[in-house]
């Protein structure tokens, strides 16, 4: 149903005005909209940063060619388009009906006469489709609207005229498994034939329910629909026959469209007649219901300040701390494991005190601009902040002396231990946490001759607390400060490790390191590799920031002149593929989750670079294209890379090419934080500015819409409870992502 | 007075959608289409249209007087329209500023005055149909007799079928029509059969008049017209319609007891009788066209008047 619309949504598109929104989803948004002259139509828009794509713009005119073709009888009348609009938009009539698969929700299996009907009439607008040459290669339930008239077809976002292969080579056509024909799903040419196979799946759906070849992953769907019988269990026995003929994977066997319309249905009376009252009580609701809209815009979220929470004396810790290593970095706030102090929202914390609006106008009460946030007390000493880690429904982060998990959702402290005395002890693959455990015993005698195996243990997520070691490596050291648990991916964790006498004061000449891997349910090492020497006194750990990719484990390593290299290994062995050095790019800024999809690593902070994870060469380099810009941190989403472009704002580029897709305008862009990596959320991105998180728009305007008071300046994006985890000054905290 | 078959008149589904032509511009309003369909010969109290205000956002139902007809009587129900309470009551909610040619309006719904609704389904209308309307109707119609009203202007063009339930518009024809005292037979918008004879004859309209409309009014929806033979009414309600309709107002029945009647053996929430279904699937089809074509309708733009220095 129409929702309202937001208060970032254009005020007009074309000679539209957008009254309510119809649905959103990663290309557009649709909305109801209408011309002054009282006209009211669906208005398809591109998201900007999709339509700075011109791959994307052509599939967009297609798609309004296509709906062209089909006409107004068998599809949403096409009224007017712009495809060259800063944001294409296309506008067709509002079509008076539900989708086939939520009328099937609604009605159940639907009777035999209708699905007869549906399926005659759906021959007819295949028949003008391919009599146009246009094959829509993507008939599914969700395309077909079931009006009183008939059922009209939409989303041609991957018809494509035979012959035309600009939208193959766009590589953006794929289909949905379920109603796929089998020579789409083994890759070969989808022809007319196919979209009569799809057409039966649509009625085995629409008569039982259920897809012809059931429900799964897309890998077993595309293999069911190559290799075996579709399941036409409670299809009517009249109906079972010809649409198994249809379903038959031979294309050159299914009955042609005009063969099938008349085997249907002999046409008689009104398609009205033959749809079931519930399917008519939805449509008429529908054709009533537009007219009770009022549009309405919410409101932007009134600015809000976030209210200072008394600050516990920090204790610090009495470690050591490994000076620049991404050691120890937050101590909690008060005395001791546990004695985390907190405010939650609603909770018993400090109430939160109305703050002067600007002007001292009488803006509404102002609250935490937080969902929850909790106190932690300041970094101890002027090393990096530690690490944030999302896991499972936690965000768990090394303090101090405590290893703390916190409800990502709430904030409420799931657990506080002692046990942790670097941040490098504690790893994850976002399921699963692991970490490095002092032997009983190792403290306070560290330098005990022959030192202490090395343990590795996954940790209790109700509790904090360490199992019983899965691993236990008598020729490493396990108490040597530099030892490093790098990353864990798919069951093997990875390990930074020396062997030798333990010493505060940085690496010695006597040890020697390696990397090694380890299987996490055997607790055997499955390879081990050498580390070259470090430089006697250093406490630069080798390891900044590594995860793993396909095959290879990709790590951002400092060498022994404080020079960044990106290095490549193949997880099965450990062997370096490449090693290639980063110039330009400081130790202690790239300490952040790392940029990589599945062929390249992204490196920011300074220039912008991609290298292909094959061979380590540069894919690209912002050096080429926007000479003297420099970013800082990236991070990936769906085949873009985003980062904050220093004095200008958030961009996001092809991670392909690297060309900008999208770039923010206006606001404080100048302003934007070059030192932590955005966060990317569905319909927003956000960056920090001065003291303030902001959420930048995915729109034509790439505005900043809200922002949040912060003094975060780590952030993490915890996409299952939907929150940005912020860490920084005195203080954990969650904001909405969305 | 049969319906006459296959309307397909704009308001039942035709072409609404064209912009440019010379529009009938009635107060702040441009007409896009007749409400009514000529062709079915079912006489309607007022001149209906479906228009939209000048700036495009606003789309009524808007009345207007037969040409002949006081336009003073017709404004003066209007207004009195705009108390009605009930389930199928329209009060009208703007109305022509003083001086100027009379009319009336209201927000529009997408609706079929009955004889299109039998038009388009081809005949009388299903018995399901006739109970849950005729029920509607006698609520709506008891609700106002409680607030001392009398509708005075039931009849088959009266009823307006919405998806969600009937509409009774045409407040107050008959005594729009003419002053009490002098006989309202043949006055134009009066349809005859809906017409009860006390009134025809010029006496006062009250209550029990009505009853006596709606009786006609759904002796139409069920049979095609306003003067059935008693043996052409569906059978479970025969003999109720047949007592509305006597001449003589002491002998037509409460509107409870039409109401029991009309729910006959289904359960006493009248809410049912309106579940899906309530409407053939053809008039709902109709509806559908028409919201369609309304939504497509594009009213010419008027140019933004310059203000005039002074």
């Amino acid at each position: 149903m129409p929702s309202p619309l937001t208060h970032d949504d254009p005020q007009a598109i074309g000679p539209y005005l957008p009254l309510a929104r119809l649905g959103s989803g990663g290309m557009g948004t649709v909305y109801l909209a209408r011309t002054p002259g009282g006209r009211t139509v669906a208005l398809k828009t591109m998201h900007a940063r999709i339509a700075s794509d011109p791959a994307f713009r052509t599939r967009f005119r297609l798609e309004t060619d296509a709906a062209r073709v089909v006409g107004e009888r068998y599809g949403a009348g096409v009224v007017d388009a712009d495809a060259r609009a800063e944001t294409p938009w296309l506008a067709t009539e509002y079509v008076l009906g539900p989708p086939l698969d939520d009328a099937v929700a609604l009605c159940g299996p639907l009777p035999e006469r209708t699905v007869r009907a549906l399926g005659a009439a759906l021959c007819g607008a295949l028949g003008q489709l391919h009599a146009s040459d246009v094959v829509h290669r993507d008939l599914k339930p969700s395309n077909i609207l079931v009006t009183a008239y008939g059922p009209k077809v939409i989303d041609f976002g991957i018809a494509r005229a035979a012959g035309d292969d600009r939208l193959t080579r766009i590589g953006v056509a794929v289909g949905t498994p379920a109603f796929m024909s089998p020579e789409q799903a083994s890759g070969q040419e989808h022809s007319a034939a196919g979209d009569v196979f799809a057409l039966a799946g649509l009625l085995v759906f629409a008569a039982t329910g259920r897809p012809p070849f059931g429900h799964g992953q897309a890998a077993d769907l595309l293999y069911r629909v190559q290799y075996t019988d579709p399941d036409l269990t409670g299809v009517p026995g009249g109906l079972a026959p010809v649409l198994a003929q249809c379903l038959d994977k031979n294309p050159f066997r299914r009955p042609a469209t005009r063969d099938l319309g008349a085997e249907l249905h002999d046409g008689a009376g009104e398609f009205a007649d033959h749809l079931p009252d519930m399917l008519l009580a939805d449509i008429a609701r529908r054709a009533t219901e537009v007219w009770q809209i009022t549009p309405q815009r919410l409101p932007a979220p009134p600015e809000e300040t976030e209210t200072a929470v008394p600050t516990a004396p920090a204790r610090l810790s009495r470690r050591r701390l490994l000076i620049g290593a991404g050691a120890a970095a937050l101590a909690v706030a008060g005395a001791g494991a546990g004695a985390w102090a907190w405010s939650e929202r609603g909770g018993a914390g400090p109430a939160p005190q109305p703050t002067a609006g600007p002007g001292g106008s009488q803006l509404p009460r102002k609250k935490l601009d937080s969902d929850w946030q909790i106190q932690v007390a300041d970094p101890p000493d002027d090393t990096v902040p530690a690490q944030l880690h999302a896991v499972d429904n936690l965000v768990t982060l090394v303090a101090g002396k405590g290893l703390g998990g916190i409800v990502a959702e709430t904030g409420h402290i799931q657990f506080a231990s002692d046990q942790m005395e670097s941040t490098w002890q504690v790893a994850t693959d976002g399921k699963r946490l692991i970490r490095l455990v002092q032997a009983e015993g190792s403290e306070n005698n560290a330098g005990k001759p022959g030192g202490f195996p090395l343990l590795l243990a996954s940790v209790d997520l109700l509790t904090g607390k360490a199992a019983a070691p899965f691993a236990e490596f008598t020729d490493f050291n396990g108490v040597l400060p530099e030892n490093q648990l790098v990353c864990t991916a798919e069951g093997v964790a990875y390990v930074a490790a020396g062997r030798g006498k333990f010493s505060d004061e940085g690496f010695l000449a006597s040890q020697s390191w390696y990397l090694f891997a380890v299987d996490i349910s055997s607790g055997k090492r499955l390879w081990t590799t050498p580390l070259p020497a470090r430089r006697p006194g250093s406490g630069r750990l080798y390891f900044l920031s590594a995860t793993v990719v396909g095959r290879r484990l990709v790590s951002l390593q400092e060498a022994n002149d404080g020079s960044v290299r990106a290095v490549a290994r193949d997880i099965r062995t450990g062997a370096v593929r490449w090693d290639r050095p980063l110039d330009g790019v400081g130790p202690d800024r790239v300490r952040q989750p790392l940029a990589v999809d599945d062929d390249h690593l992204y490196v920011g902070t300074g220039r912008l670079r991609a290298l292909r994870l094959s061979d380590g060469n540069i894919a690209w380099d912002t050096r080429s294209g926007r000479p003297g810009a420099t970013y800082g941190p990236p991070v990936v989403k769906d085949d873009f890379v985003y980062a904050a472009q220093k004095g200008h704002g958030l961009v996001g580029l092809s991670g392909t090419g690297g060309a900008v897709m999208w770039e923010e305008r206006g606001g404080q862009g100048a302003q934007a934080d070059t030192t932590a990596p955005p966060v990317i959320g569905p319909n927003y991105m956000y960056s920090k500015r001065g003291s303030e998180l902001w959420a930048i728009a995915w729109n034509s305007t790439g505005a900043p819409v809200r922002s949040f008071k912060t003094t975060g300046d780590r952030f993490i994006a915890h996409e299952a409870s939907e929150q940005i985890i912020a860490l920084g000054g005195k203080f954990l905290a969650a904001f909405p992502l969305q | 007075m049969h319906a006459t078959e296959g309307a397909t008149g704009v308001a039942a589904g035709g072409e609404a959608g064209r912009a440019g032509s010379a529009r009938r511009r009635v107060g702040p309003y441009t007409l896009i289409t007749a409400l009514d369909e000529p062709r079915t010969q079912v006489p309607v109290p007022e001149r209906r249209y479906i228009a939209r205000r000048s700036d495009g956002r606003d789309t009524v139902l808007l009345s207007l007087p037969h040409p002949g007809g006081d336009p003073r009587r017709f404004l003066a129900e209007a207004e009195g329209s705009r108390y009605l309470l009930g389930p199928c009551a329209v009060p009208a909610t703007a109305f022509a500023a003083p001086g100027e040619a009379a009319w009336h309006a209201r927000p529009y719904v997408p609706v079929l005055p009955l004889p299109t609704a039998l038009a388009v389904h081809g005949g009388p209308l299903p018995e399901r149909t006739v109970r849950a309307l005729g029920s509607a109707l006698a609520e709506t119609l008891a609700v106002l007799h409680g607030q001392g009203l009398t509708f005075a202007g039931v009849s088959p063009a009266a009823v307006l079928l919405a998806a969600d339930g009937p509409r009774l518009s045409c407040f107050g024809a008959v005594r729009a029509a003419a002053p009490d005292g002098t006989p309202r037979s043949g006055l134009p918008g009066l349809e005859a059969g809906s017409l009860p004879p006390e009134q025809a004859s010029g006496g006062r309209p009250r209550p029990l008049g009505d009853v006596y409309a709606l009786g006609a009014t759904l002796a139409y929806a069920a049979t095609g017209h306003t003067t059935p033979e008693r043996d052409e009414l569906p059978a479970a309600f025969r003999t109720v319609v047949g007592r509305c309709l006597a001449r003589d107002p002491g002998a037509r029945p409460p509107l409870a007891e039409l109401i029991a009647s009309l729910a006959g053996e289904t359960a006493a929430d009248p809410g049912t009788l309106l579940a899906p279904g309530w409407l053939p699937g053809r008039v709902i089809a109709a509806l559908a066209h028409q919201s369609a074509a309304v939504l497509m309708a594009e009213i010419p733009v008027e140019a933004v008047p310059v203000s005039q220095p002074n």
